[in-house]
């Protein structure tokens, strides 16, 4: 058994990696790639503000690497098994290590500005960061590792920005250049500069605009240099792990066992963990309501329905059951608004959400005191998840019924039940302990397929209604195109239907002793 | 026991002569959603005493399960339908009772056992748990006993170290041992009539002997009554005392068993035997039971056959047919001589022979 479960949850692991592969790959191959959502404000931005944005983003997210690194990136993330140093936690931010600069275009060029970068501009930098701190190394006070990683993060920021911008500037002249001479072939239809052509061949120095190109390319190597001292400074200011160590060692500064990192969700700049650890109850609750509610009038009624087969009661549950099955949520949900919340008909629910806005100063229980009756936490919970559950519940009465009914109506004629009234059993018996005990297997199989389904949540009746669970946050996540939410959601949920289809192998297992997993 | 069948009075049975079941005129037809009802049982006589093996004989479908479901009222009643007839055991029409009254006797004094022990027993339980709901249906034991019963159970049907097996699953025995397990389950209660409902067909030849002789031993020890329906002819000449030939729903001949093998008088009979291979012969094809019956000769051996004693058979072309009562059902079981019957036509001659009801107490 236990080697069972082991090579099942070792399956698991391609199983997963191909789904988030395929995940990604939708992602990054939908218009725009990944990320568009993000830069979309950038447009209007001044070239400095622009820089800045990029830089920030692609420096948090990792966006500019290409997509199978990305990918590769964010599984080093979510697996717990991690390489190389161990990770420092920032409050709920991840440390991240400075990921390696653009080279300069063209740095040859400008080789003897980036031999001395002026004093001056160093120190332009700095005043640029905002940085008030002495420099690292010369203060007298003891040095505060926390602070001097701030300052030198907060440094470094400023400077790769400044880079980026003199990049930027650089590879603007260089295009104008191009122009200028009557180069189009340089250009790539967005007027970018194939700058590797340039490369071999250096403009004249006595060309017109060579004084701008100078002064660009200097600039840039030199805030190049800049950027490379105080990224080496942060890796050092990291390096002296300013904040406790993640995870527990394996092997020193090899490998690591750390709890999956989720990542920031790109749209709401919070954890993603945090998001779901707040979306999770609700569709929890919703679906701990509706499923036995499901499961404890479909059941009986479809074995009803089997043991007085063409009965009306057969003929009735079965019409009422499809019909139901039949309505549309969408048009449902909106009814019961519509006249069951809406105050103008009866108003007798809430609209939307699921609690008062005085929820959290309401007493758990119902009480009745000097203000008067107060209906208690529990009681305004189930109040207002009445309607969504008995959207999410009218639908699922017809396949489970029906599913009961005909798993009983398929043993009903077995030969061992001919056996048991043949011994005297008398037929509530034949149909409970008989039928039934030999019915179940259809009816796990159901559940398993349901269940992730349902955790997953339905999109559309928490849409109707308001409900901020799993099935809102995933459509807010795909139509703001958040690559983190998304495959965090999608992984949780894959995982969670891996996992019923193992508990389905284990049910199966209880309830059929012929099958065995040995 | 030769002797008192032979002292057979019509005027006045003597007591021993009761058997412990009896069918008479047992009618049952079933709903057909294409059709007329079919006739699945139409005037069935027979009869087992204590201790008594009765064979039931004959084709599939011709009525040989029917008459054993309707004793224990397991009949599926829609489509099924019991037209008429009684059956008697210890003295109670079984047909008549309720549904409570019959849990009382299903498996507590009728037991059944059934063809199929692959799926015979419910897959799901153990082989224990089926024993001892039996024994907590009918006896008014704690559960702590009633394993002990199933355990002796089991022992009684020779199954090797029960102890160990009570608590496994039908699916971990082999045929001829899920039989023995059901002959445990449905003799666990000690039932004074066993309907075995061709408890060999699904078992290889040595398996079969091992079980026919398992049931005979029981019924020795516990003078237990059985009705054995099967196909086998050797089945049949091997275990019954008393044999009942069946065909189309009616008793075509009844009678014990040494005087059936040795002079069988209704043509569908000796059609059956004839179709048997013998070790000692040889030969290209074997006589089939239709070359028998398509022969007007053969319907033509009964003594009194020129006064009209004309074996009924439903195949028989109108010409051939002797004139039967009006109103009155075609087939009458008619007593040929003192412990034989034959299923004949209902003529002016055999109508007017006095009913007599096919009763043969007599053991090997």
């Amino acid at each position: 058994m236990l080697t069972y479960i082991a090579r099942r949850l070792l399956l698991m692991i391609p199983t997963l990696l191909g789904i988030t592969l395929l995940v990604f790959t939708l992602i990054a191959l939908s218009p725009g790639g990944i990320g568009a959502g993000l830069l979309v404000s950038g447009g209007q931005m001044d070239a400095k503000g622009a820089a800045f944005l990029e830089a920030y983003i692609e420096d948090r997210y990792g966006l500019d690497d290409p997509v199978p690194m990305q990918y590769v990136r964010w599984l080093g993330r979510i697996c717990p098994l991690k390489f190389g140093q161990r990770d420092q936690w920032d409050h709920s931010e991840r440390v991240r290590r400075p990921r390696a600069l653009r080279t300069p275009p063209c740095a040859d060029w400008f080789a003897g500005a980036a031999a001395a970068p002026t004093s001056d501009s160093a120190a332009a930098a700095s005043t640029a960061a905002g940085a008030s701190a002495p420099p690292p190394g010369g203060g007298a006070a003891p040095s505060n590792p926390i602070a001097d990683y701030r300052v030198a993060s907060r440094r470094y920021a400023a400077e790769r920005v400044s880079y980026s911008a003199a990049r930027r500037e650089f590879l603007r002249a260089l295009a104008d250049h191009a122009k200028a001479i009557g180069r189009k072939d340089l250009l790539s239809p967005k007027a970018i500069v194939h700058t590797s052509e340039f490369a071999a061949a250096p403009p004249p120095r006595d060309a017109v605009d060579w004084p701008r190109l100078d002064s660009a390319g200097a600039k840039m190597v030199s805030t190049y240099a800049i950027a490379m001292q105080s990224r080496s400074r942060l890796i050092a200011a990291i390096d002296a792990e300013p904040f406790p160590l993640a995870g527990v060692p394996l092997l020193p500064d090899l490998m690591w066992i750390g709890a999956p990192d989720l990542g920031n969700s790109f749209s709401k700049n919070r954890p993603v963990i945090d998001l779901l650890i707040s979306a999770l109850p609700v569709t929890l609750l919703i679906n701990l309501v509706a499923f036995p509610i499901i499961y404890l009038i479909a059941v009986p009624t479809g074995m009803l329905a089997a043991a007085r087969r063409g009965s009306w009661f057969d003929v009735l549950s079965g019409a009422t059951f499809v019909g139901l099955w039949s309505v549309p949520v969408v048009w449902a949900g909106v009814l019961a608004i519509g006249y069951l919340a809406n105050k103008q008909y009866l108003g007798w629910f809430p609209v939307s959400g699921l609690h008062d806005t005085h929820a959290s100063d309401m007493a758990f229980l119902p009480s009745f005191g000097t203000t008067g009756w107060d209906r208690g936490w529990l009681l305004d919970t189930i109040w207002h998840i009445c309607l969504p559950v008995t959207c999410l519940v009218y639908a699922g009465f017809a396949v489970l019924s029906k599913q009961t009914r005909a798993a009983m109506l398929e043993n009903f004629n077995a030969d061992y039940v001919r056996t048991a009234k043949a011994k005297g059993v008398p037929r509530r018996d034949v149909v409970l302990r008989h039928v039934f005990r030999n019915s179940l297997l259809p009816i796990i199989t159901m559940f398993v397929s349901i269940f992730p389904a349902a955790l997953a949540g339905s999109v559309v009746v928490e849409r109707i209604f308001s409900v901020p669970g799993m099935g809102s946050l995933m459509i807010e996540a795909i139509e703001l195109r958040d690559r983190e939410l998304i495959l965090a959601n999608t992984t949780m949920i894959a995982c969670i239907n891996l996992l019923a289809l193992l508990l389905a192998d284990f049910l199966y297992a209880a309830a059929d002793p012929r099958v065995t997993y040995e | 026991m030769s002797t008192l069948t032979q002292s057979v009075s019509p005027k006045q049975p003597p007591a021993e002569l009761t058997p412990l079941f009896e069918v008479a005129d047992l009618e049952v037809s079933f709903d057909n959603e294409t059709g007329p009802r079919v006739q699945a049982v139409a005037g069935v006589q027979m009869s087992v005493f204590p201790g008594q093996t009765l064979a039931v004989v004959g084709e599939s479908g011709c009525g040989k399960s029917v008459t054993a479901m309707s004793a224990m009222q397991l009949i599926p009643r829609p489509p099924g339908r019991v037209d008429g007839g009684t059956i008697i055991f210890e003295g109670q029409d079984l047909l008549s009772l309720s549904e409570e009254e019959m849990l009382k006797i299903r498996g507590a004094k009728i037991a059944m056992i059934f063809q199929e022990p692959m799926t015979s027993l419910n897959p799901v339980y153990t082989i224990g748990d089926q024993i001892i709901e039996a024994i907590l249906l009918h006896q008014k034991v704690l559960p702590s006993a009633a394993r002990e019963l199933a355990l002796q159970a089991l022992r009684d049907v020779g199954l090797p170290a029960p102890e160990e097996r009570i608590d496994a699953y039908p699916h971990q025995f082999s045929g001829g041992m899920r039989q023995r397990v059901m002959i445990a389950m449905a003799l666990a209660c000690r039932p004074s009539l066993l309907l075995a409902d061709e408890p060999t067909t699904a078992l290889d030849v040595t398996i079969q002997a091992q079980i026919l002789e398992l049931l005979h031993d029981l019924q020795k020890q516990r003078n237990m009554a059985m009705m054995l329906i099967t196909h086998n002819l050797g089945v049949v000449a091997g275990n019954a005392d008393v044999v009942c030939v069946m065909y189309a729903g009616r008793v075509v001949e009844y009678a014990r068993v040494y005087e059936l093998f040795e002079n069988p008088m209704h043509p569908y009979t000796r059609g059956l035997f004839r179709s048997i291979p013998a070790l000692h012969e040889q030969k290209h094809r074997l006589t089939t039971v239709e070359e028998v019956v398509n022969d007007p000769a053969e319907f033509r051996k009964l003594p009194g056959a020129d006064r009209g004693v004309i074996p009924w058979w439903p195949f028989m072309p109108a010409e051939n047919r002797p004139a039967t009562v009006k109103g009155l059902s075609e087939y009458a079981l008619h007593q040929i001589e003192p412990g034989r019957w034959v299923g004949c036509w209902r003529t002016e001659q055999v109508n007017a022979y006095p009913r007599s009801r096919p009763l043969l107490d007599c053991r090997r």
